[in-house]
């Protein structure tokens, strides 16, 4: 195994590992501090910032031979013997004049710029900067330039670090951001007429190392140390980005990527990105409500009931309507599923348990560089599939279940939704019209909730713990980040609740009843790394 | 392609696919489509650049950003009939370089850079121009003027000039 | 010492000089139908490295060996670039051999294109030259027509397609690997190395690039021979193994304060008092010398004292200029004051820079900065030790940079504080006699809220 000595430190690497210096220096815990590389991108080594001292350590003698100057850390691949100094005189040095060179021109914007908090430059400057400032040179402009509907520059901050602008050229593919001009007065901006307008826009905004593009979204909205942020997987679509939600007092106030190799690697597209609105949107439902005994039909009047009443009345509601049939949704957690249709045979034994409707919009979408949107806009039609095929093999979906209740084979339906938007047209729900018990849990109004005798409020995505499973197999488990609107009881408390369990819900409990009682959920019976496991891992084929 | 071109004539396009078998892709193609449109047009406006992204299959950004990194290509209005570079380098301003530019410039009333109203003369300062031997120097359109007073430069430059190629 | 017999710049002067007859009448073109057809690509490598040739772009580095570097049984295409660029402050020799001899640059490029077996040549010229465009363009095209272009040079089997290619004025495409990104299409940021344009260059695939006077001394080489290349110069220390020598005729240009600004050929070596006095009549209007570029802006400055060091690739550097460069003389007298020159060089980098890496384009823009302030008398002396700091770590010797040109950016200021401070310290202390001795960093309180 090829040995790298970091700072002295000696730390192994695998025979086929390519690595950098940096990537190297950080398996032995040193951060080698750095503006324009990424993984994700090409590399320039043009901030010159990870300049380090690298040297060759004979494998027979023993004998360390350093270069003689410095070499940037991220163009720079490590071998067996390679000698990387982080933290010599010449090394500090560098970097301090790097840092200087870089303050020379940046507006001191910080008390009024979003990247206070998170921005390298500022933590690099306090890490490896000079005390006082020697360029006697100011006043500084800081100018507000467009560059698009869900992007704001802010281009006197900018440290030319062209990671955003090869985001558009290598990953989006869409080219909109460029370069202008020569030398320092070069700046970024698009093309008159072309904005900076693609489904992966966003991303740039968690590239720039500093303050210089910024999400319209957040801009000025909440400080980046107020916020806490839970480990969640978005719901837009069967992708299943790994994600970070950031909130502060039950608010969401950003997504971000989170790192995940085997999902999106360091990316999200803008549809998740910005696809946390709903959750504080003033439409949701909210409370249990029950149709009043009068206006069934025509204008739907609901009468609010107590949490702590609603389990045994609708128990009571679905067990005299006769055959129930339960729409699983697969905006739902494996968990939740699972309870749902464990409730759902504890009051029919024979309940008809089918998949719910599953959003679909346009076709799959691969950029270039290799990121994929899904056209299938639910977050865990798989693992609901293979929770139902664990009740009946046949694993009937939606539109089996309309068929089922149009033909009158049901007294009850439950359908679970979810949806952030509009799902089912009045056709569709009007099959629904004539049940004796119509439940409906949805995070909106619609035409089935209007036909519904209980209308039931759902969770939104960073209101909820448990495990989806993504297009590609991979189960992710992720926490819950805020709390739901006051009072709600989401679906996995109130299954919980309804299976008689006592204290407060544990989803990892649920799991681990799920993964120890089927061989499909095997894999989540220890503990489920940060980026999800492949279920598929240790099935027979 | 697109379908109808409102700056580049099919002359201009002609000479731009003329050059294309020269080079393995299109992108090598960009800065002969400036020259060829610049040439005509004295200018590249806006208009022009998005319109040779599209006979070159790049997008508007990829070639305004080659087309500011020269900061030769007028973009806003054409230069003058006479684009006039002054150099300013060492040898040229040892033997009074940066005095010519500022006499030329006050004796034309514009300033660097800048175009006379009549649209006759465009006076830039220009780094080395390569003729040391015969500091100052101009380079007017296609002809350099060798070792320039004012005096000369002024009676040299009211001369019409052949376009520069 | 009695002048050099013109070699390089024998066709100056003479009438119609820059055709095809005329060259061929010179010997002209005898080589490449000789060694095309009788001998290897590898033959002409071999004559090249034998020769001792370093490369006149301003690196010095050995032409032959440069070529050994591309891959040895590369499928192609392999592409040859002329760098044609010539924009280094005080040079035009490679104008005159464009303008006055192409037929001998474009043999030249024909032997060096056979050695690599490269299929393509494309000459990147700076726009500021057009006479040397249509020159060079007349001249492709009578070599295509007499059958020294195109397909099958005189039945050798070797096909070879030049083509000229226009700058548009960025000092930066002269450098070899901003050249090749100018070349794409793209702006000229040099690349990071490796890797090295022999093994993927030009779209990627393997490139050598050389220089028009280079290209010039292979004509000259294969027509007259290796010994007569070795026998004009410097030859490599006997003591010095990693001495290559300085092998043949150089083209100097000489221009600023002398009394006969001109491109003059001489052998290899030649001291810059030489030059002056023989070639250039001497330091104009009876002055005395204050400075003396070596060989272009970037190679720094020499005092007075210093000019009877011999313009070879090893002694400018003896005397801590940057090298010999590309052997532009520039002399400097001893009414200039230096401020003015070092500003002017600071404003010319500053201008050039691509704005790629940190420490050049901060560097170049902070230097110009300063450099305006102390001519608007408003200097420090502090100033000097922070342009001294900036001009001993900006620069691809210490490693903070991609390029070379921040190493030509730094120089001129190494050099100028270094050798004429004295001069500094007294404008300085003259033009701002209430501020030059502040020390102080700059309060933070008059930078937080400066905004425009």
């Amino acid at each position: 195994m090829p040995t790298v000595i970091v700072d002295g430190k000696e730390i192994e690497i695998g025979a086929d590992e390519r690595l950098n210096c940096i990537e190297a220096a950080r398996r032995a815990g040193k951060e080698i501090p750095h503006y324009c590389w990424h993984p994700g991108l090409s590399v320039v080594a043009s901030c010159r910032m990870c300049l380090i001292e690298t040297g060759q350590r004979d494998a027979a003698t023993g004998k360390v031979t350093m270069m003689p100057k410095l070499v940037p850390g991220c163009q720079t691949p490590v071998k067996d013997g390679t000698v990387i100094v982080t933290e010599s005189q010449l090394v500090k040095d560098s970097r301090a004049r790097v840092e200087e060179a870089l303050l020379i021109d940046h507006p001191i914007d910080c008390p009024i710029c979003d990247k206070a908090g998170e921005c390298l430059l500022q933590d690099y400057h306090f890490q490896h900067g000079q005390a006082e400032r020697r360029a006697d040179l100011h006043p500084f402009t800081s100018r507000r330039r467009d560059v698009g509907p869900t992007v704001t520059l802010f281009v006197d901050r900018c440290i030319m670090c062209t990671r955003c602008v090869r985001f558009t050229r290598e990953v989006s593919g869409t080219a909109e951001l460029m370069v202008t001009s020569r030398g320092a007065k070069e700046e970024i901006d698009v093309f008159p007429g072309h904005p900076l307008d693609n489904k992966l826009s966003g991303n740039v905004v968690d590239l720039c190392p500093v303050g210089a593009l910024g999400d319209k979204d957040f801009l000025y909205q909440q400080r980046v140390w107020f916020m806490k942020r839970e480990a969640n997987v978005c719901g837009g679509c069967s992708a299943g980005c790994s994600i970070h939600t950031e909130h502060n007092q039950d608010t969401v106030y950003r997504l971000k990527p989170r790192e995940n190799p085997h999902v999106n690697k360091w990316w999200i597209c803008d549809d998740g990105r910005y696809g946390w609105h709903h959750i504080h949107d003033a439409s949701r439902l909210v409370g249990a409500g029950r149709a009043a005994a009068t206006g069934r039909r025509g204008t739907p009047a609901f009468d609010d009931v107590e949490w702590h009443d609603v389990a045994q009345r609708l128990r009571a509601d679905l067990a005299q309507a006769g055959r129930l049939a339960v729409a699983v949704s697969p905006m739902l957690t494996v968990e939740e599923a699972w309870m749902l249709c464990a409730v759902a045979r504890s009051i029919d034994p024979e309940a008809f348990l089918a998949v719910g409707h599953v959003p679909r919009e346009g076709d799959d979408e691969t950029f270039p560089g290799g990121f994929t949107i899904r056209a299938e806009k639910c977050p865990n039609r798989l693992g609901v599939e293979a929770v139902v095929a664990l009740f009946d093999p046949a694993v009937p979906g939606w539109d089996r279940l309309v068929e089922h209740v149009r033909a009158g084979r049901a007294g009850a339906a439950w359908v679970t939704g979810g949806y952030t938007s509009a799902w089912i047209d009045d056709d569709t729900a009007a099959a629904f019209g004539d049940l004796r018990c119509l439940v409906v849990q949805d995070l909106f109004d619609s035409p089935l909730a209007r036909l519904a005798t209980w209308r039931l409020p759902a969770a939104g995505f960073a209101e909820r713990a448990g495990t989806w499973v993504n297009v590609g197999h991979r189960a992710q488990c992720f926490e819950q980040a805020v709390r739901p609107p006051a009072g709600v009881w989401p679906e996995g408390r109130l299954y919980w609740n309804m299976l008689g369990r006592r204290g407060l819900y544990d989803p990892s409990a649920v799991r681990r009843q799920i993964a120890e009682s089927s061989a499909a959920f095997a894999a989540l019976s220890g503990d489920v790394p940060a980026n999800g496991i492949d279920l598929r891992i240790g099935q027979l084929a | 392609m697109i379908a109808h071109r409102k700056i580049l004539t099919d002359e201009m396009v002609a000479k731009i696919e003329a050059l294309a078998p020269r080079y393995p892709n299109r992108r090598a193609l960009t800065l002969p489509a400036l020259h060829i449109v610049n040439a005509e047009l004295r200018h590249v406006p806006l208009e022009a650049v998005a319109e040779i992204a599209a006979v070159l299959g790049l997008a508007p950004a990829e070639v305004q950003d080659t087309l500011t990194f020269y900061q030769f290509f007028h973009q806003e209005k054409p230069h003058g009939k006479v684009r006039a570079f002054v150099c300013r380098s060492v040898s040229c301003a040892l033997r009074g370089g940066d005095h010519l530019l500022e006499h030329l410039c006050h004796a034309n009333g514009i300033d660097p850079y800048g175009t006379t109203p009549d649209g006759e003369l465009t006076i830039e300062p220009a780094e080395c121009l390569g003729a040391c031997d015969f500091a100052p120097c101009i380079l007017a359109n296609d002809d350099l003027l060798k070792n320039m007073t004012p005096e000369a430069a002024a009676a040299a430059l009211k001369q019409p000039r052949a376009k520069a190629t | 010492m009695p002048p050099f017999k013109p070699v390089l710049l024998e066709a100056v002067g003479v009438p119609d000089g820059h055709t095809l007859a005329s060259y061929r009448s010179r010997g002209g073109y005898a080589p490449v139908e000789r060694l095309l057809t009788e001998k290897q690509p590898a033959d002409v490598v071999e004559m090249v490295k034998a020769s001792g040739l370093r490369g006149r772009g301003g690196a010095g580095f050995s032409t032959g060996l440069k070529w050994t570097f591309l891959p040895k049984d590369h499928p192609g295409p392999i592409y040859l670039c002329i760098n044609a660029d010539e924009s280094e402050p005080g040079t035009f020799n490679n104008r005159i051999l464009m303008e006055d001899d192409p037929h001998q640059v474009l043999e030249g490029i024909i032997l060096s294109a056979f050695a690599t077996r490269a299929s393509t040549a494309y000459i990147y010229l700076r726009y500021e030259y057009p006479r040397s465009w249509h020159r060079l363009q007349a001249a492709i095209d009578e070599a295509y027509a007499a059958g020294l272009l195109g397909k099958n040079i005189k039945g050798s089997g070797f096909s070879l397609d030049v083509y000229l290619h226009r700058g548009a004025a960025a000092y930066i495409c002269g450098e070899e690997t901003g050249l090749i990104e100018s070349l794409e299409g793209k702006r000229a940021w040099p690349r990071i190395k490796p890797p090295f344009p022999a093994i993927e260059g030009l779209f990627r695939k393997p490139t050598v690039v050389n220089n028009i006077e280079t290209m010039a001394c292979v004509a000259q080489i294969a027509r007259r021979g290796v010994d007569w290349f070795k026998s004009i110069g410097v030859p490599a220390d006997p003591n010095n193994p990693r001495d290559p020598g300085s092998y043949g005729p150089k083209l100097y240009c000489l221009s600023g304060h002398v009394e006969r600004p001109g491109c003059y050929e001489a052998a290899l070596g030649i001291t810059a008092r030489q030059l002056i006095d023989e070639y250039g009549g001497g330091v104009w209007k009876g002055r005395k010398a204050k400075a003396v570029i070596p060989g272009g802006i970037s190679m720094g400055l020499m005092t007075e004292a210093e000019l009877d060091t011999p313009l070879d690739f090893a002694g400018p550097g003896k005397v801590g200029c940057l090298g010999l460069g590309t052997a532009a003389v520039v002399v400097i007298d001893e009414t200039t004051s230096i401020v003015d020159f070092l500003h002017n060089s600071c404003r010319f980098f500053a201008h050039e820079s691509c704005g790629q890496c940190t420490p050049c384009r901060e560097g170049t823009s902070w230097s110009l900065r300063m450099l305006e302030r102390i001519k608007a008398g408003k200097g420090r002396l502090k100033d000097l030790d922070l342009l001294a700091e900036i001009g001993a770590t900006m620069g691809m010797m210490p490693g903070s940079t991609i390029c070379g040109l921040a190493d030509g950016a730094a120089w001129p200021i190494k050099n100028a504080i270094k050798k004429f401070r004295g001069e500094f310290e007294d404008h300085i202390k003259r033009t701002n006699p209430h501020g030059w001795m502040v020390t102080d960093p700059v309060p933070a309180l008059q930078i937080v809220g400066a905004h425009h």
